[in-house]
């Protein structure tokens, strides 16, 4: 298909033309031999990329499971993954840290069969990769070997999926680890800062931000890992992605003999529960005196994958603030003013319920308010004037010349159409993705700026040496929090890591 | 692309035994300038990846200018004569003016810093102290960046390459090299040759100053504002006693803010020449073009008049142990570390070979500290060889009530008996098996392809992703032993040991009732305590017993939490059975 691309232009353009359709013979191209003073004065030949289609690579078992194959037969090596239809959302209340503990804990604690010690053995000596874990909305398990040891090791991975051993010992280790690890939750600036941000949008009811605690952790016991695991382990959970060196039939084959006799469950998955929150806007501190550097965060809610704008909202984002180098952000805050090495923004859509917008920098304390103002200034501005006719061709291109690389090996192919399949999402985007991104106008991206960034909703927390950042760059006395945030700010102090339970202010 | 499909599908056919021998079928080129390229076509998505290193890091400075590989990377993404700016002559002018300004800055800056160093002013960046010449001299300084900003286009080189759909474009100094990276669209071959040509040919070092403000904030980042990075920098500093390795790649906050544009462009002449580099592509691309488009633009890059300095100062040898206490804001942990060997030194195949016995899941640490002795949460070790120098490091995180000093006295432990133990043939099996597949890994992504080998040609030559690894298949466990007791003395070792600081509420619950001085006296005695052997500890409870029943009312509390304390250690020390 054709890509959008700068347009060669002049001489060199006829060259590339030539070139393209075989016309000149090798050799012949003196025309290309010069070197152009500028970039932009270089022709490119189209690159022609179609992304496989999700359909041709799903197949489903005769008990109803998707596998996706993708083959790849470079090197002797198969990866299996699995998507499992769970996560921490199904998290009892009073065992905040059950879906966590019980995916590390298949891996690690050995199976009916075979003892901890055993089944981690079997699988060093293999070489094989197994890991199995349980995030927020899904489940995952996979396993990379070599082509030659493919039997022995889905023998481990099977044994591992379907008759997890929860070890006791091992239980009893990764509960005290957990405990040793909720410690250090004060330690880095940026671990408060990604915890009080969550609060911040999401409140404290919803289960992604319901915190492990000493209690909830020692209260959960070998029962309810084997409880939990035999809910949602099961075949009509599973979606299977496999890559590399295999031949589809033939592990198709081989997944069937192995689900053999493993009746699919009852009952859907309880759906992931969006949260019941509005963020309220204003000024956020937290401080913490040893550090020389603030870092804040900016931002509010986002909205879903499927928004229709969604296309808008990409482009919108990756010229503010989420384009790198090149992005109003960091070019500001970094390169004009030397304020910050790294200063970004995201867009979130999310999957489930509405993303966040979250900008964000770290800068010494002195002049984080110096930044902040800058961070407030783009979002005004992209709401206010379109962007540049350069800006949006370099955002559209970037985004349509990287999209091949959702399908740089095997496995990210064949991983991508699992996750989609897993939530719902329509495989068919991916075909008019390109297009879509290429169709955004200056108009539609100063329309989603305008719909979707609310200065006056904006929360901004900041994390850092308070007396510092407060008191801020005596050679720009202009700059502070309080005049950003007129009203006063609100303090949040530090919780206590075992229980989370936070001093009265 | 057919060389390496042919190559890997003979070598998978060879895999029946145990180490299959995976060759990377790398073209290697070198132009008439010196300058080597390294091709490896890859079948795949329609993409390159890019890169090109120079064979210089932070060990090629010296006092007074450290950090200045590293901000020279970030000075490399400023831009050229045609790219950044909207009229090149004027820019000029104007950094040659800057530079004027900046000259007869320093004498300022000097006077202030002499009156800081004798402790007549607290601080020489406080503007109260100027004087009006300074003052004077930093407005016209700032006039003349503001005239600069007018011509600038910022962050022109990124935006090109996102324009064209290049992704992931970055750098990164070490010790040893500076390593360039992007990943281009197939059909963008020819930018990336135009692009890193132009900046080796015709840089333009312009924003140096605001960019120093950058890496002062890099530097914040990574090492002051985190909980133990100014920990970490002290304990290289001390590890190292006069090797380069000893000061931080990010450089001395003093340096950075001295080091000038003329020194950091005499930086760039000498090991920034052709002959220091080389370049590698992996990917959707031809040879046959990709080594005519080498020609024509890298081809045009003079040849360095004389060969770089390589680093002349080596460590001396240690005499005695290093120690260092820590009070930081983590969990209780230690780092022993010992001098070894630099990359590519005959003993270093049994040294890493060692260190992977030592790591992951099944490894000996994780058996015997964590899962058996419970004295630890996490343990790990292995060699580490630089190019000039080269160490060995242990660490474990201590498990709650164990104090770092018995996750130390573990670590040796476990050193011991690989000293007088022959290790087991099926667990050096193990390891070679691993190594055997990872060979075949490490070709799973190109990007880290490109990568490895460029940092491999920064240190011994590419080749060695070829020959390094039948050299690992060949360690016996004799020689395992041999290197054992070749490194791990006492004397050639310096520790860090890491406490928890003090905060409001006691972590240890035992400590609760205590007051925050007698706090701090526990927790020297665990550090204490941890050392002690079986005999000691039976000693040291006897008298703190006597001391129990003696001691004034107001410290019955403290004594017996040391009583608990050493208690728990012989239950421990008796438990392990060593």
């Amino acid at each position: 298909m054709m890509l959008l691309r700068r347009q060669p232009t002049g001489r060199a353009a006829c060259a590339a033309g030539l070139l393209a359709l075989g016309v000149l013979p090798p050799g012949a191209t003196a025309g290309a031999q010069t070197i152009p003073a500028h970039p932009a004065d270089l022709a490119y030949e189209l690159l022609d990329f179609t992304p496989p289609a999700a359909s041709d690579h799903r197949h489903e078992l005769s008990n109803g499971i998707v596998v996706f194959a993708v083959e790849d037969h470079e090197l002797p090596l198969v990866t299996v993954a699995v998507t499992v239809r769970t996560g921490a959302h199904l998290d009892p209340p009073d065992k905040i840290g059950l879906a966590g503990l019980t995916g590390s804990q298949m891996r690690a604690g050995g199976t009916a069969t075979m003892s901890a010690a055993e089944f981690d053995e079997e699988a060093a000596f293999l070489a094989a990769q197994i890991g199995s874990s349980i995030g927020a909305t899904s489940g995952g398990a996979s396993m990379n070997c070599l082509t030659r040891d493919l039997d022995a090791c889905l023998d481990l991975f099977f044994d591992m999926l379907r008759n997890p051993g929860f070890d006791e010992e091992r239980l009893a280790l990764a509960k005290r680890q957990a405990i040793q690890q909720m410690e250090r939750r004060n330690d880095a600036t940026g671990s408060i800062e990604r915890r009080e941000w969550q609060r911040l949008m999401r409140g404290d009811a919803h289960f992604s931000t319901l915190p492990r605690t000493r209690s909830s952790v020692e209260s959960i016991t070998r029962d309810d890992l084997v409880a939990f695991h035999r809910e949602y382990y099961h075949p009509g959970n599973f979606i299977f992605a496999v890559s590399g060196d295999v031949d589809t039939a033939g592990i198709l084959a081989e997944l069937e003999r192995r689900f053999d006799g493993w009746a699919a469950g009852t009952g859907p998955v309880p759906p992931v529960p969006a949260p019941d929150f509005t963020p309220s806007p204003g000024l956020y501190l937290v401080d913490k005196p040893d550090v020389n550097q603030g870092r804040v965060a900016i931002g509010h809610l986002g909205t879903t994958r499927d928004n229709p704008d969604r296309y808008k909202l990409l482009v919108m984002n990756d010229i503010l603030g989420g384009g790198g180098f090149s992005a109003r952000l960091l070019t500001r805050v970094r390169s004009d003013e030397g304020l910050a090495y790294s200063a970004s923004s995201n867009f979130g859509l999310g999957v489930h319920y509405d993303g966040v917008f979250q900008a964000g920098f770290q800068s010494r304390s002195e002049t984080v308010a110096r930044a902040a103002a800058i961070v407030l200034e783009e979002i005004e501005r992209i709401r206010r004037e379109p962007v540049t006719e350069e800006e949006l061709r370099n955002s559209i291109a970037y985004f349509v010349e990287t999209f091949s690389r959702n399908f740089s090996s095997a496995a990210s192919t064949a991983g991508l159409f699992a996750g989609d399949e897993h939530t719902g999402r329509d495989p068919s985007y991916l075909a008019t993705y390109r297009d879509n991104i290429a169709a955004v106008t200056a108009e539609d991206v100063l329309d989603a700026a305008r719909r979707y960034l609310d200065p006056e909703a904006l929360a901004i927390l900041v994390v850092g040496n308070l007396d510092a950042i407060l008191a801020g760059d005596p050679e720009r006395p202009e700059f502070s929090l309080e005049t950003l945030r007129p009203g006063g700010a609100v303090r949040i102090p530090l919780p206590d890591p075992f229980t989370m339970e936070y001093p009265a202010p | 692309m057919r060389t390496l499909v042919g190559a890997l599908a003979l070598a998978a056919a060879c895999a029946g035994g145990t180490a299959a021998a995976q060759q990377v079928p790398v073209e290697e080129v070198v132009l008439d300038n010196g300058m080597t390229l390294l091709l490896l076509p890859r079948p795949g998505d329609p993409n390159v990846a890019a890169g090109w290193v120079a064979k210089v890091g932070s060990v090629y400075e010296r006092p007074g200018i450290t950090g200045v590989a590293h901000l020279f990377e970030h000075m490399m993404f400023k831009g050229t004569a045609a790219i950044g700016t909207r009229n090149i002559e004027q820019d000029l002018q104007i950094i040659a003016q800057l530079d004027e300004v900046k000259a007869a800055l320093r004498v300022e800056e000097a006077a202030l810093l002499e009156a800081e160093r004798l402790g007549r002013i607290e601080d020489a960046g406080d503007p109260a102290h100027r004087t009006e010449r300074h003052q004077a001299l930093m407005d016209r300084f700032e006039a003349l960046l503001a005239q600069q900003g007018d011509l600038l286009i910022k962050e022109d080189f990124s935006r090109i390459y996102s324009g064209q759909g290049a992704s992931g474009m970055n750098a990164g100094t070490s010790y040893d090299f500076t390593l360039y990276f992007v990943n281009v669209p197939a059909n963008k071959l020819e930018l990336w040759f135009w692009m890193e040509s132009d900046r080796l040919l015709n840089p333009v070092f312009r924003e140096f100053y605001a960019e120093r403000d950058v890496v002062h904030e890099e530097r914040r980042l990574r090492i002051d504002s985190t909980p133990i990075g100014r920990f970490q920098e002290q304990f290289e500093a001390l590890f190292w006693q006069s090797s380069p390795y000893g000061w931080p790649v990010v450089g001395w906050p003093s340096d950075l803010e001295g080091i000038t544009r003329g020194e950091a462009l005499a930086f760039f002449d000498l090991y920034y020449a052709p002959n220091n580099l080389a370049a590698a592509l992996v990917g959707d691309f031809d040879p046959a073009e990709a080594k005519a488009l080498a020609e024509r633009y890298f081809g045009r890059l003079p040849r360095g008049d004389r060969l770089p300095p390589q680093p002349r100062t080596r460590e001396m040898p240690q005499v005695s142990e290093k120690r260092m206490l820590a009070y930081a804001e983590t969990n209780p942990q230690v780092v022993v570390r010992y001098h070894s060997v630099p990359d590519g030194h005959v003993d270093e195949p049994a040294l890493v070979v060692l260190g992977q016995l030592l790591n992951d899941r099944t490894g000996r640490l994780y058996r015997a500290l964590v899962e058996e002795e419970g004295v630890a949460t996490r343990a790990s070790g292995g060699q580490s060889g630089f190019k000039f120098e080269g160490m060995f490091e242990l660490r474990g995180t201590a498990a709650e009530g164990h104090a770092p000093e018995e996750v130390e006295q573990a670590l040796y432990a476990e050193m011991e008996r690989l000293k007088t133990e022959p290790v087991d043939p099926r667990e050096l099996q193990k390891v070679k098996n691993q190594n055997a597949a990872s060979t075949f890994r490490q070709l799973q992504g190109n990007f880290f392809l490109m990568y490895s080998l460029l940092m491999r040609d920064a240190y011994r030559g590419w080749e060695t992703i070829n020959s390094d690894p039948p050299l690992y298949e060949a360690v016996t466990a004799d020689d395992i032993m041999r290197v054992a007791n070749t490194y791990f003395e006492p004397e050639n070792r310096a520790v860090a040991v890491y406490y928890r600081k003090a905060s409001d509420e006691a972590p240890d619950p035992r400590l609760a009732g205590l007051d925050p001085e007698e706090q701090e006296q526990i927790r020297q005695m665990q550090a204490m305590i941890g050392q002690l052997n079986a005999e000691q500890i039976g000693q040291f409870i006897e008298r703190f017993e006597q001391m129990s029943s003696q001691a004034p009312p107001e410290n019955q509390d403290m004594v017996a939490v040391v009583l608990e304390l050493l208690r728990e250690r012989r239950a421990a020390a008796e438990g392990d059975g060593r």
